[in-house]
């Protein structure tokens, strides 16, 4: 039988769990959160966790950077994570710091490879993520990225924007961060319903500006489509007012 | 006018300034709306590919000058607008909430004088930081001629300030700029030198070349770049393969615009900031311009033959800098990884370096990717040369990496 251990779907639970792995000496064939359907071959473990200030323990231990890399990686879209971060958090036991140099092991240059393409995609998001100000002057954003960012980009909108109320919605996974001019809190959106979103008067004109300015920013004679969505993925650009028009075309 | 026609007006007229960074300040919101970051951030890419970071835009496109190759000159007849500073300020501060852009990138046509010109540009910016209490980026333009208290005070209130040079020679200034003139813009450039600070233009200043409108070769350029490089500490100079938007006696009728020629320009041009090359080392007046099938760097390596292949796990930096595709982070992971293992083949993909041009100078352990008879110039050269013509179907399984 295959030891599959599983921890609840957030980082705390996560993390107490490989603290046992590790602290038992215990080798998992694989770790995944409660939503996991097991196979016939399947041995489905779930362990009785309790430190509750785990995530500090292991900030302090591990210092910033190396814990920025597990956050990272948990935050990511990738079907192996849990595993790729027990297998990091065994070799940082051998290595200590030194770890992040060891790239030629697979586990170390996945989650150094997976940590940065979630921060890449939050600095994309920096820039990609379009705004709507609705009647009663709060902006509302509707975002879909890979990995789980909308808590890495909330910290950046609360130092730029931090005297407008805004609202960022991850739609595909359900997840609403909203900002008070004071802090931002994040909810899954089972425990908020949401009314009819109504736009303010001068909404329209402005998207129609920037819509204007946007075709004709653009120099017809060094057309580059390739080049654009290189930088620009299509996958982003339902979200992305001034090319979501296409993208409707498109599909 | 509308605000819409006005937009449309201003913006075309500025749209062919290359520069649309963002980057190199760092100012914290204070009170009001909107900081900068230190790396930039790219809000959008436009049809040819070009980032939009910037609300970028003149304040008017009514000018006295009559250069040749631009848009807005006096002569042509085209239809002109103005922005009121309140307009200015409206858009961005709009544009700016909704998270379209980075901040704004202010130039102008020259109306009556420079001086004027240049006061109102101040006067639109210190409304954007002051009443609106704007605290994001703005790149503005200095206007060619203007007073250095002017320049002194725009300086204090942006975080990037710059002046095109706009042509690489004197003559071909005079040629296709006859209004403008090549002291004016190095006396900007060298004010803004000796006053930048924390405080003073914190992002520094860039400049532009317009590329293919006079005959001058790639070494007149790039050695104009190292030039202004090293008198004026330039964050950047901007490339801009020149558009025939104008027709002019003196001007070439372009049909397509020399993308390639200024592709590689920008390829030299991170040679010399970045990988320790000098302009000496990869033009000379025998080869006064770039090799259009291959990039500057392989162009050198293929000449310097002889200083290859280098041994990945015991050669320093710089020359870890010189092999073909590998850059800044690659060689800088490398220097840190063989600290503690021995690199081979397979250990350079989980690094993070691109092997496609990098094999064929390079050697792990002593060991060649392939028999190390092949490492001849005339073999590289041909492989480099089909894999950027993407043909190399057939020669690439020949090619292929060890077996993994």
């Amino acid at each position: 039988m295959n030891d599959v251990y599983i921890y609840d779907d957030n980082f705390n639970s996560l993390l107490n769990l490989i603290n046992i792995l590790l602290k038992n000496k215990i080798k998992p064939f694989n770790i995944k959160n409660n939503s996991y359907c097991p196979n016939l071959l399947d041995n489905i473990i779930y362990l009785k966790t309790d430190e509750k200030n785990i995530i500090e323990i292991y900030q302090k231990s591990l210092g910033e950077e190396i814990f920025k890399i597990i956050y990272y990686v948990f935050l990511s879209n990738e079907d192996e994570k849990e595993l790729i971060i027990y297998y990091f958090l065994l070799n940082y036991i051998k290595y200590r710091n030194k770890v992040v140099y060891m790239r030629n092991l697979l586990c170390v240059s996945e989650a150094l490879r997976i940590s940065k393409y979630v921060s890449r995609e939050n600095h994309r998001f920096k820039g990609f993520t379009r705004f709507k100000e609705l009647k009663n002057k709060v902006l509302y954003a509707e975002i879909e990225p890979e990995n789980n960012i909308i808590e890495l980009l909330s910290f950046h909108f609360k130092n730029r924007l931090k005297n407008e109320c805004w609202i960022i919605k991850d739609v595909k996974r359900m997840i609403i961060s909203i900002y008070d001019k004071n802090n931002f809190y994040v909810f899954s959106e089972d425990n908020l319903k949401f009314l009819e979103i109504e736009m303010s008067n001068s909404e329209m004109d402005i998207e129609d500006l920037w819509k204007a300015f946007y075709k004709n920013i653009g120099i017809k004679e060094r057309r580059n489509d390739k080049c654009q969505r290189n930088f620009m993925p299509k996958k982003y650009w339902k979200n992305i007012l001034e090319v979501s028009e296409e993208y409707e075309i498109s599909c | 006018m509308n605000l819409k026609e006005k937009l449309m007006i201003l913006s075309d007229s500025a749209k062919y300034d290359a520069s649309c960074s963002s980057s190199g300040s760092k100012r914290k919101n204070s009170s009001g709306i909107g900081n900068t970051a230190i790396a930039g951030i790219c809000h959008s890419f436009a049809s040819d590919g070009r980032c939009i970071s910037l609300l970028k835009i003149l304040m008017t496109n009514c000018c006295i000058f009559d250069c040749k190759y631009c848009i807005n000159r006096k002569s042509n007849d085209i239809k002109r607008a103005i922005f009121t500073p309140e307009e200015i300020c409206e858009i961005t501060i709009n544009f700016y909430k909704r998270n379209y852009i980075e901040g704004l990138f202010l130039s102008s046509g020259i109306i009556k004088s420079a001086d004027y010109t240049m006061e109102l540009m101040i006067k639109t910016i210190s409304l954007l930081r002051n009443k609106y209490h704007f605290g994001g980026y703005i790149h503005a333009k200095a206007i060619p001629g203007a007073s250095e208290y002017l320049l002194k005070k725009l300086g204090n209130l942006v975080d990037r300030l710059s002046a095109n040079v706009e042509l690489p020679t004197e003559q071909g200034l005079k040629l296709l700029a006859p209004n403008k003139d090549a002291d004016k813009i190095s006396k900007i450039m060298g004010y803004i030198k000796n006053k930048q600070s924390k405080k003073f233009v914190p992002a520094g200043q860039s400049t532009q070349m317009v590329i293919g409108a006079t005959n001058e070769t790639d070494l007149d350029i790039m050695q104009k770049s190292e030039d202004m490089y090293n008198s004026y500490n330039l964050k950047r100079v901007f490339y801009s393969a020149y558009i025939p938007v104008n027709q002019d006696a003196n001007l070439p009728s372009l049909i397509v615009p020399p993308l390639k020629r200024e592709n590689r320009l920008y390829q030299a041009d991170w040679l010399l900031r970045y990988y320790g090359f000098k302009v000496k080392d990869i033009l000379d007046k025998n080869n006064p311009n770039f090799n259009i099938l291959l990039d500057p760097k392989a162009d050198w390596a293929l000449r310097h033959i002889n200083e290859f292949p280098k041994e990945i796990n015991s050669c320093n930096y710089y020359d870890l800098l010189k092999v073909p595709g590998i850059g800044v982070t690659g060689a800088k992971r490398i220097i840190q990884s063989r600290k503690h293992f021995k690199i081979t083949f397979a250990d350079l993909k989980r690094i993070g370096v691109v092997l496609k041009r990098a094999k064929y100078f390079i050697t792990c352990d002593n060991k060649y990717f392939l028999n190390s008879e092949l490492f001849k110039r005339e073999f590289i050269e041909a492989n480099l040369v089909l894999e950027n013509k993407n043909i190399v179907s057939n020669q690439g399984r020949q090619l292929r990496l060890f077996n993994e």
